[in-house]
């Protein structure tokens, strides 16, 4: 972490030398967007509701507000980059420390260009990429429903990040690289359902943001979109339709559930995702869910190679035996678990994942499923840290990954011992 | 969430006022926590933390008299019944931690408890000297540890029945104390330090620290296959680790 982290700024330096220029020129090629006079409060209902409505599906609120400080929009939330913290924002209507005095060029600039109000960038920590999608009506109604919030005043310093990432011209150079402005635009040859899908991922909903696996300055792999990333602590998996590793064997409805109750027939969301769906998934239409699910079964999973089923070793046989004594009262013998309330291992696309760091967490810590309107529970699993070694821990990880007719990578006892340490450092 | 008299007032007054105040709501689920609880903290292997080795050894005399050895299972002592009295009185329940324990004494029925601020801890470390003192006074200047079998016996029952009595504490009353902690270090799991490799519960077939047993509920007279489990696991697991 310490090298990458190393490297990546001395590359950022670099480039930021190197391509300032032509960054400056992307920033400015960008779809020049009329001065508008200063933005007046407007009293237009479908307009407000409207923007309301694209700031839950955007999520706006995850970032900008503190958990549980009943402070909506004012910012200072710390969001965690592979790179160092970035604090979100204040975006309440407050004159002195939020957006009150932001015309509406300004405030569209920063949304969809990562242009901040003294022009400089900002860091893409504000997915800014991939709201650049939206229309710029659809920025300024939820300009227009910002502008109904409790203005709150709370200064914020975003800058947290270390030299020479402080340095925010370097981000122009990171920009040129990763930073493709523009608009959506229908693909003529599919369905109006799966446009306004298309559009919900690659715009607003950022789904990518967490999914798309990164490169090494943490841009997005454009040839491996949605086919799963680490984030935060956890690994956002394959939404692809690929049958072993992405969502290839969940129907359009499961992935609605999943979306809109957090539960579905199969799984359960938790950690960040659980978050997405209590703040955003939940409250969007049917008809929008269902869009998407239309996109996300249409998306090529590529192949990752599957490993060749596992022979039984020690490994598995003492998997198997953990799992039958530890696991297999919730989840059953079988791995088919109690529909909405216990997940199906056997038939979990995270459980294959090909990079295990959601598992060896929620094995360690427990993990309690997101508690929505329809599903108001909630279940959790307990915490087996204290119980199982790092060496138990990977045998019961290789052994659901490679039972019930699918194969995955075997967990390591380095690999669990390694991600024991990272989460002690992490409260959340 | 605790309720502050000032709350308190506050919300009343909106209901004999109508002066506005902030409720809380209450929604979603339970407050949840990464690695929430305490974790068991195992017996762990060691030299006796209370007892000398000379009252070890006469513990260990009287759990393999209580629970005595067969060709299957191993006595009280090799099951560690000594280890797990031992670990039980030199924490918070030898300490009689978390009972009242003031004065005045009175001797009370045996359903109100001990009546006396000495807790397991000094009743063991009384009543093993004073055992210790009475088997050199009557059997020839030998430690219980060293009597035959049927002297050993000889002496429990008399301790029970109140035949022989203890110098300076009551022999009944430590009888029934050691009966019981030996049975339960001999049944309790073996995070605690008895029971060791889950001898007991393979004695009876107890399968131990399983969650579910739905699948077994309607079979009746069937022996359950699997073997027993610890809070801790079982070494069955990882064969050849430590
Ligand atoms: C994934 C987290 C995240 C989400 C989601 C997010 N933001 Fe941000 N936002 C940030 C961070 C972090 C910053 C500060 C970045 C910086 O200083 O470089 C920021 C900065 C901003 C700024 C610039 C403020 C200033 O004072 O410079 C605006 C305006 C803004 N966000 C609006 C929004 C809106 C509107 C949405 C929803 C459409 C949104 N953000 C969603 C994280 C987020
Ligand atoms: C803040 C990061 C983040 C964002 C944004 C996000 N996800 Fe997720 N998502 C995750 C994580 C982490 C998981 C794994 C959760 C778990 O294992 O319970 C996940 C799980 C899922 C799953 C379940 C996959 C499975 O195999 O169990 C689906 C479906 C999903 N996300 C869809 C979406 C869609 C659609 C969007 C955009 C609207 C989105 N996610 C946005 C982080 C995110
Ligand atoms: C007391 C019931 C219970 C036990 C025992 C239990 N789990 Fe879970 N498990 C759950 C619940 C409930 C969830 C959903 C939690 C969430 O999503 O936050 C879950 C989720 C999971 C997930 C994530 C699945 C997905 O599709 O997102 C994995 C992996 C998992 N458990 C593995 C295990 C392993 C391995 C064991 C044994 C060491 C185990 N569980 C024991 C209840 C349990």
């Amino acid at each position: 972490m310490l090298r990458a982290l190393a490297i990546t700024i001395g590359a950022l330096v670099i480039l930021a030398l190197a391509v300032v220029a032509i960054g400056v020129g992307v920033r400015s090629l960008m779809t020049p967007v009329v001065d508008g006079i200063h933005h007046r409060k407007g009293q237009d209902f479908a307009l407000i509701e409207r923007g309301r409505y694209l700031t839950a599906v955007a999520d706006c609120a995850s970032c900008h507000t503190i958990p549980g400080e009943g402070r909506p929009f004012a910012g200072g939330r710390r969001i965690e980059t592979p790179f160092g913290f970035v604090a979100a924002a204040n975006i309440t209507p407050d004159a002195e420390t939020g957006i009150g005095t932001w015309t509406d060029r300004q405030f569209d600039a920063a949304v969809r260009q990562g242009e901040r109000r003294d022009g400089k960038p900002l860091y893409p920590a504000m997915p800014f990429p991939y709201y650049s999608r939206m229309s710029r009506e659809d920025v300024l109604a939820i300009r227009a429903y910002l502008d109904t919030v409790a203005p709150v005043r709370n200064p914020v310093t975003s800058d947290l990040l270390p030299f020479p990432l402080s340095i925010r011209a370097g981000m122009l150079a990171w920009d040129a690289l990763y930073f493709r402005p523009g608009e959506f635009r229908p693909d003529d040859t599919k369905s109006p359902e799966w446009n306004r899908g298309a559009y919900l991922v690659e715009g607003p909903g950022h789904c990518g943001a967490c999914h798309t696996p990164k490169t090494w300055l943490g841009g997005d792999e454009n040839a491996q979109k949605l086919r799963g990333s680490v984030i935060q602590g956890w690994f956002a998996p394959n939404i692809t339709n690929d049958s072993t590793r992405g969502l290839g064997r969940w129907s359009p409805d499961d992935i609605v559930e999943y979306l809109r109750d957090g539960h579905n027939r199969l799984s359960a969301a938790t950690g960040p995702m659980a978050e997405e769906i209590a703040l955003s998934s939940s409250h969007m239409t049917d008809a929008d869910l269902y869009a998407i699910a239309a996109y996300l079964k249409d998306q090529r999973g590529g192949s990752e190679a599957t490993p060749p089923a596992r022979s039984e070793d020690a490994a598995m046989a003492a998997g198997g035996a953990i799992y039958r004594d530890v696991c297999s009262a919730c989840h059953t013998p079988d791995g088919r678990g109690v529909p909405y309330l216990f997940p199906a291992l056997a038939a979990s696309p995270s459980v294959r994942s090909r990079d295990p760091t959601t598992l060896i967490r929620i094995v360690l810590r427990g993990a309690r499923s997101v508690a929505t309107v329809r599903e108001p529970t909630g279940p959790g699993m307990p915490a087996f840290g204290w119980q199982l070694d790092d060496s138990e821990v990977a045998a019961v990880l290789t052994y659901i990954r490679n039972s019930w007719g699918v194969a995955a990578a075997p967990v390591t006892a380095e690999e669990v011992h390694t991600a024991r340490t990272r989460l002690a450092a992490r409260s959340e | 969430m605790r309720l502050h008299r000032r709350d308190l007032l506050a919300s009343t007054a909106v209901l004999f006022g109508g002066i506005t105040a902030h409720a809380s709501i209450v929604s979603g689920a339970l407050p949840w926590q990464p690695s929430a609880g305490t974790p068991p903290e195992p017996a762990r292997p060691g030299p006796w933390l209370f007892f000398t080795n000379e009252e070890a050894a006469a513990i260990e005399a009287i759990a393999d008299r209580i629970i005595p050895p067969d060709p299957q299972t191993p006595g009280g002592k090799d099951a560690g019944c000594a280890v797990f009295i031992d670990r039980q009185l030199a924490g918070p329940y030898g300490r009689q931690e978390g009972l009242y324990t003031a004065a005045p004494f009175h001797k009370g029925k045996k359903e109100q408890g001990p009546q006396s601020d000495a807790g397991p801890a000094e009743q063991y470390r009384k009543a093993l000297a004073a055992l210790d003192r009475y088997c050199r006074a009557n059997r020839n200047n030998r430690a219980f540890a060293d009597l035959s079998d049927a002297e050993k016996d000889d002496i429990l029952a008399g301790l029970e029945s109140s035949r022989i009595a203890l110098e300076g504490t009551n022999g009944k009353e430590f009888f029934e104390a050691i009966l019981k902690d030996v049975q339960q270090g001999f049944f309790a799991d073996p995070l605690y330090g008895g029971n060791r490799d889950m001898v007991a519960w393979k004695m009876i077939g107890y399968p131990g620290a399983r969650y579910d047993y739905r699948d077994w509920v309607s079979r009746h007279n069937e022996r359950f296959p699997l073997p027993p489990v610890s809070i801790m696991g079982r070494p069955g697991w990882m064969p050849g680790k430590a």
